[in-house]
């Protein structure tokens, strides 16, 4: 398969979750928000800092807005095309991934991406405001739909792989972040890590951490009503056979890998699937008190540093120019990883007008 | 005679009609076309536009005009009446194109090797020596079986006699055959009755033929030719053209950045490494295809491709450099091109053509402005030209002007009342519009000509302009055996 091809592939999926799992931060907030109510006062700004927190975003929402509230962060990460990561932004890239692929791709794929794109081009900041529950949930199944519709009318080949790998590693990304937000209300709350305590709202926040997953339901099957932190991190983080977990996404991620290279699990041929193998494993064996030793906080940034590492070995394996004489040989200094606006969205002007001068 | 066409005005004292003749009375290969078309109500013909238009918006059959708003992509305007081509037609067709084709063939292996029709004086080397399209890089290189140009697409019209004419030669990368294929499909699906009523030559096999022409044309050191369609990108106008040749070949679609060059082979970059290639069926112009040998800031080539191409590491579909003999200055020269290299009379004729660039035409085309059409020698898709009955007294001054200053770039001829064939306007009355034809050709060990062909039509009254770009549409185009 052409490389540009499975590169398009690979970020076509990944912003059509990440477009996914910005509605469910966002969603989890209102959650909140609604069971909060009558308790503290919500219009408390550190609910809203938090979601900038974890989307790494700070400086540019700073340049854009004065205040954190409801309605300049959700216009950040819903509308705004000035940030890559708001949901208009990714589901226009997907989109435009999808277009350059056309024919790789099934038409019925390509209607799901062209529908959703159309319907957020209609949506208003104000229907929005009104019914939040709603918005968010046309986004989440309009991403189901898509997977969906991939898994049913697409060959479960090499392509359907790096969909796999995007869908997957963006999700495990995305479900640390998702559990660091509730680290960074609690320490907005108090003044430094040490003095973080549970409370009585503590409960509720973990429950709506676990409901914008899609887990609560699936986290009382196995833990019954105990909700506590423990249990939840537990599920969260190491449940091998919830699909919102983490350790589930990076299995589906490494099973993707290894199917495409035919690596196995006493031999791997590429440093992305080494890298995937040895995160896989760690979690296998991993305990809950072994990640409190460590800080869950600092856990959870670890993992994310470790998923960029994976994603930048899949650029280099597949999707980057190379030829055998001038592979890096140190991985440190490989080439730069196109990061977050990667794939094919960009068109410098130049080139979208040489296309057209063509006969 | 149906209702549709009882209220037809062919107007056939001024045009030539398809489907009327002077007399008034139907052509004998439309008879039954006119009775199956009797049958149907205003309604009948809604239902099957939409059957149509539904064909066309799930094939993602679209176009893009420049200049509107970025990304406007429309339906391509498709008239629901067939035009027919009886076979004893074809026939005629089909010899003037295999017999032009192969006569420029051998005018382009000439120019690229001993230019003996320059030496003998029969075109002035000047005009070839200085054409724009003459690639001088490319002198002396021999292509596979020495074929230049394996894809093309004259344009055909037909005068007000009836008698078919060459317009112009598209030598390079002719558009629009995959209309072609979706226009034949789209009147199977809306008329299925019809098809069952004429005995009309399938077209279906273009994809397969494209395939084995470009096969046939490979390095003759690799036995299974690895061929891709390569396209300047999604902005293009015919990038669906492009994905839908690729789909149907079953070979890979690729931009530039999917092609390198190494030690003067062409791979594609693919998810397993590098896979060596041996046909390209570009359709990238010429100065986009290799940033180092034509523009440097071409961001749509390959760099390093014309070096490989030299050394016949891969083919070009079609070769570079074809433009020198579809200048529509040289187009005057075609049928002293076929005496020439074949002996023969030109079967099918041209239009005739004035060249500014011959001081006693330039006089007569300055004089003779207003009853014109005068074409710039380089420019296509209907931009860059005067039509002189329809054009202004300003306009024809501004031609004067840039016709004076840069005579080589010039060319007239007489305004030719292209025939005309009774389509419908909204779908709810019949108007003779202005068509033309444009059959493909492929040559690979032979020539092959699929029958039919594009068929455009000026959708707009009166209008000669048939091209996509300026309001023009299509219909399909029916072979039909007697």
């Amino acid at each position: 398969m052409l490389s540009r091809v499975a590169e398009s592939l690979f970020w076509m999926s990944r912003y059509f979750e990440r477009a996914e799992n910005t509605a469910r931060f966002l969603d989890v907030n209102f959650n909140l928000l609604l069971d909060l109510n009558k308790i503290i006062h919500v219009e408390n700004p550190n609910y809203w800092i938090a979601l900038i927190l974890v989307t790494s975003d700070k400086e540019r929402f700073n340049s854009l807005y004065d205040e954190y509230s409801a309605s300049t962060v959700t216009d950040y990460l819903v509308f705004n095309k000035n940030n890559p990561n708001s949901i208009t932004s990714c589901v226009s890239l997907a989109r435009e991934n999808g277009r350059s692929i056309i024919e790789s791709i099934s038409s019925e794929m390509w209607e799901q991406v062209n529908n959703l794109y159309h319907y957020l081009q209609s949506v208003t900041p104000q229907l929005v405001h009104n019914d939040p529950y709603s918005f968010y949930k046309e986004i989440k199944n309009a991403s189901h739909l898509f997977q969906g519709i991939t898994d049913n009318t697409f060959s479960h080949n090499e392509g359907w792989d790096f969909i796999q790998i995007a869908k997957y590693l963006e999700r495990t990304d995305n479900i640390a972040r998702l559990i660091d937000v509730k680290y960074h209300m609690l320490l907005s709350e108090a003044q430094n890590e040490d003095e973080i305590v549970e409370g009585t709202e503590d409960i509720i926040q973990w429950m709506a951490v676990l409901k914008s997953c899609s887990a609560l339901e699936a986290f009382r099957k196995v833990y019954l009503s105990k909700i506590d932190p423990d249990n939840i991190l537990r599920f969260l983080i190491l449940d091998r056979t919830f699909p919102r977990s983490i350790n589930f996404s990076v299995c589906a991620a490494e099973d993707a890998l290894w199917r495409i290279s035919g690596s196995s699990r006493h031999r791997y041929v590429n440093n992305a699937d080494r890298l995937i193998g040895k995160l896989e494993a760690e979690l296998s064996y991993t305990a809950i008190e072994d990640i409190y030793t460590k800080g869950l906080h600092h856990y959870l940034e670890d993992l994310e540093q470790r998923l960029v590492k994976v994603g930048e070995q899949v650029h280099l394996t597949y999707f980057a120019y190379h030829t055998p004489e001038i592979e890096p040989v140190d991985i440190e200094e490989a080439l730069p990883f196109t990061g977050v606006a990667g794939g094919r969205a960009y068109w410098s002007q130049a080139q979208q007008h040489q296309q057209q001068q063509q006969q | 005679m149906s209702r549709f066409f009882e209220r037809y005005e062919p107007e056939t004292r001024q045009f030539f009609d398809e489907v009327i003749t002077h007399e008034g009375a139907p052509r004998p290969h439309y008879d039954k076309m006119l009775q199956r078309f009797g049958q149907f109500s205003l309604d009948d013909i809604k239902s099957r536009r939409e059957i149509v238009n539904i064909f066309f918006r799930n094939q993602g059959i679209t176009f893009t005009v420049y200049g509107e708003d970025e990304g406007v992509e429309r339906l391509f305007p498709f008239d629901l009446i067939p035009r027919v081509v009886p076979a004893h037609e074809w026939e005629t067709i089909e010899k003037g194109l295999i017999q032009r084709i192969t006569a420029l063939n051998e005018f382009l292996n000439d120019i690229y090797h001993g230019q003996k029709i320059l030496k003998e004086k029969i075109i002035p080397a000047e005009l070839i020596l200085g054409s724009q399209h003459f690639r001088r890089e490319f002198v002396g290189v021999n292509p596979p079986l020495g074929i230049y140009i394996h894809v093309t697409g004259s344009d055909i019209i037909r005068d007000r006699e009836g008698k078919y004419l060459v317009l112009e030669d598209n030598l390079r990368t002719p558009s629009g055959v995959s209309y072609m294929l979706q226009n034949r499909q789209a009147m199977k699906r809306a008329f299925p009755v019809l098809f069952d009523k004429y005995k009309i030559r399938p077209i279906e096999n273009y994809p397969q033929e494209l395939l084995r022409t470009l096969q046939e044309i490979g390095p003759s050191s690799r036995r299974e030719p690895n061929v891709v369609v390569l396209t300047p990108g999604i902005y293009n106008s015919a990038y669906f053209e492009h994905s839908f040749l690729a789909r149907q070949m079953g070979v890979e679609l690729t931009e530039g950045k999917d092609l390198v060059v190494n030690n003067n082979k062409v791979y594609t970059r693919t998810t397993r490494g590098l896979e060596q290639v041996d046909v390209i069926y570009r359709r990238v112009d010429d100065a986009y295809i290799d940033p180092l040998v034509f523009r440097p800031d071409s961001k749509l080539g390959v760099a390093g491709l014309v070096n490989a191409y030299r050394k016949g590491n891969v083919t070009l579909a079609n070769a570079i450099g074809c433009g020198v003999a579809d200048d529509k200055v040289i187009y005057s020269f075609v049928p002293k091109i076929i005496k020439y290299y074949l002996g023969e009379e030109p079967i099918l004729e041209n239009v005739p053509t004035w060249l500014a660039s011959n001081p006693a035409d330039l006089k007569y085309i300055l004089a003779n402005l207003d009853s014109l059409v005068v074409k710039a020698a380089n420019e296509s898709g209907g931009y860059g030209m005067l039509i002189g009955p329809e054009s202004t007294i300003e306009e024809q001054e501004k031609f004067a002007e840039m016709i004076v200053a840069n005579p080589r770039n010039y060319i007239a001829q007489p305004t030719i009342s292209l025939s005309r064939h009774p389509s419908f306007f909204n779908d709810t009355e019949l108007w003779g519009c202005h068509i033309d034809l444009r059959p493909y050709v492929l040559y690979g060990k032979t020539i092959t000509i699929v029958p039919g062909g594009l068929t455009r039509v000026a959708l707009k009254r009166g209008s000669l302009v048939v091209n996509s770009s300026q309001g023009g549409g299509s219909k399909d185009t029916w072979v039909v055996d007697e």
